[in-house]
């Protein structure tokens, strides 16, 4: 399940792009769910783990991913229990984020109003302890709370 | 700082174009779109000038403030086009706001927040998107968009509550307006309750009016709000003053020549939003006059016949073609 924290949180990583860079594995890389998000956000392809095509760079390491592809990627592989600011991602990283709150319990904070409009979805709204199951019940509850 | 500037970033594989307006430009949208790729590359240019391979072509200084000392640095930066990287968390700070307020720069913030403590326009709010190939096959051209596009294409002629952001002269004049009309007009009492009002109401039709000179801050929540079924428009004028100048009441050639190209005559050392600056202007111009202004106090030659219906004239995509047109 998703859990969303919106506005600051103590010990959030605020920068995942950064702590991606010093924390990443290769086989993180190589995972046929990052492989499929990078394709997806970045429109990349994952050649090896220290290899990707990118349309518009060429040939990039992994440090050269979006940000919102390296905080995705955070999401579904580091087990630190680090909590990551999703606000790295844009809107077209709200699918992949919820994919992943699918196998696992997902925690993160936000500091805008992504757009969850996938629906159905069931995501947990701490600030207020409210689960909520449709866009407008998750904006009317984000709207009061960034 | 005054004028807009042009921006050309670049280098063999990627090449941006962008022109900058205002003191306060925020950068945000999708990932991937190319947002670091732009800060990489201005560091890089001004790490090492045009031996970094990159090329930056503009009017000014272009620099790129990063770090936990930005405070410092920021204080040896003058007339320049100042660049901020996405999750640079200063940069939402009540801090930051004060540092760059009665500065000499432009600042290009790329953030997703909404950075309640600065009064950016729903204008200055960009997306950048690939528009093509440029010279050759092998160099993509990005560009800016503005994600919020036209400020009044989707206002309504007939809601049932009108809410505007403004408790002084703005509202005693839409109130008037609207009173005419049997609808509703209530006062925000400034921008950042109107979401609140916003759920309230929910289930009405719902006019917004407020400065779109500041109300940067509040457009993702308001256009959430409405993307999630909520009926809202939006009125967004640079600011009820703005509206005043441009009714033509006033009789100055200096005015007609300001509003045609604002940027050059507004000084971001002494205007933090140009809401500030036209308000300074009306009350200028007006002084002496029988069109005296005040921000506080409504004159209430403004509500008179010929005066309302010069006003209501550029008020013409809120009101029906009779409003506009007749006072009655």
């Amino acid at each position: 399940m998703l859990h969303i924290h919106f506005g600051n949180l103590d010990g959030e990583i605020y920068n995942p792009p950064l702590y991606f860079l010093h924390q990443y594995e290769d086989e993180w890389i190589t995972d046929s769910l990052s492989a499929e998000m990078i394709r997806d956000v970045d429109k990349s392809t994952v050649v090896g783990p220290r290899l990707i095509d990118s349309p518009v760079l060429g040939a990039i390491s992994p440090r050269e991913l979006s940000g919102g592809v390296k905080t995705l990627i955070l999401m579904a592989h580091d087990n630190s229990g680090s909590i990551f600011n999703a606000s790295a991602c844009g809107d077209n990283c709200a699918k992949w984020i919820l994919k992943i709150a699918e196998n696992k319990d997902l925690t993160i904070t936000l500091h805008n109003i992504m757009k969850f409009d996938q629906e159905p979805f069931a995501i947990h709204i701490l600030n207020t302890d409210q689960v909520v199951h449709t866009f407008r019940e998750y904006v009317d509850a984000a709207v009061m709370l960034i | 700082m005054k004028g807009k500037y042009r921006v050309i970033v670049q280098d063999k594989r990627i090449r941006y174009d962008f022109t900058i307006h205002r003191n306060i430009t925020v950068i945000r949208g999708d990932s991937a779109t190319g947002k670091t790729t732009l800060l990489d590359m201005l560091t890089a240019y001004a790490t090492a000038g045009a031996e970094s391979g990159t090329t930056v072509n503009c009017e000014k200084n272009c620099t790129v403030l990063t770090g936990m000392d930005w405070k410092n640095r920021l204080a040896g930066i003058h007339d320049s086009l100042v660049f901020m990287d996405e999750l640079a968390r200063f940069t939402a700070s009540e801090d930051f706001a004060a540092a760059i307020r009665n500065t000499d720069n432009y600042y290009i913030i790329v953030s997703r927040e909404p950075l309640a403590n600065l009064p950016y326009s729903v204008d200055e709010i960009y997306g950048i998107r690939t528009s093509g190939k440029y010279g050759g096959l092998k160099q993509t051209y990005n560009e800016f968009y503005r994600i919020y596009g036209s400020r009044d294409s989707l206002v309504y002629q007939d809601p049932s509550l009108v809410i505007a952001e403004d408790s002084n002269s703005g509202y005693s004049f839409f109130r008037n307006i609207y009173d005419k009309k049997g609808i509703s007009c209530v006062s925000a009492n400034g921008k950042s309750n109107i979401h609140a009002l916003l759920q309230k109401s929910a289930g009405t039709r719902i006019l917004v009016i407020a400065d779109g000179a500041a109300f940067g801050p509040e457009m993702e929540r308001i256009h959430r709000l409405i993307e999630s079924g909520h009926t809202i428009a939006l009125y967004l004028p640079e600011s009820f003053e703005w509206i005043i100048l441009r009714s033509g009441l006033l009789k100055d050639s200096d005015i007609n020549a300001i509003l045609e190209s604002p940027e050059d005559y507004i000084e971001s050392s002494l205007y933090f939003s140009w809401e500030r600056f036209f308000t300074a202007l009306l009350v200028e111009k007006s002084q002496g006059s029988y069109l005296r202004y005040t921000k506080k106090t409504l004159n209430p030659v403004y509500l008179n016949d010929k005066e309302r219906l010069a006003v209501s004239k550029v008020l013409s995509p809120l009101l029906d073609d009779d409003a506009a047109h007749s006072t009655r």
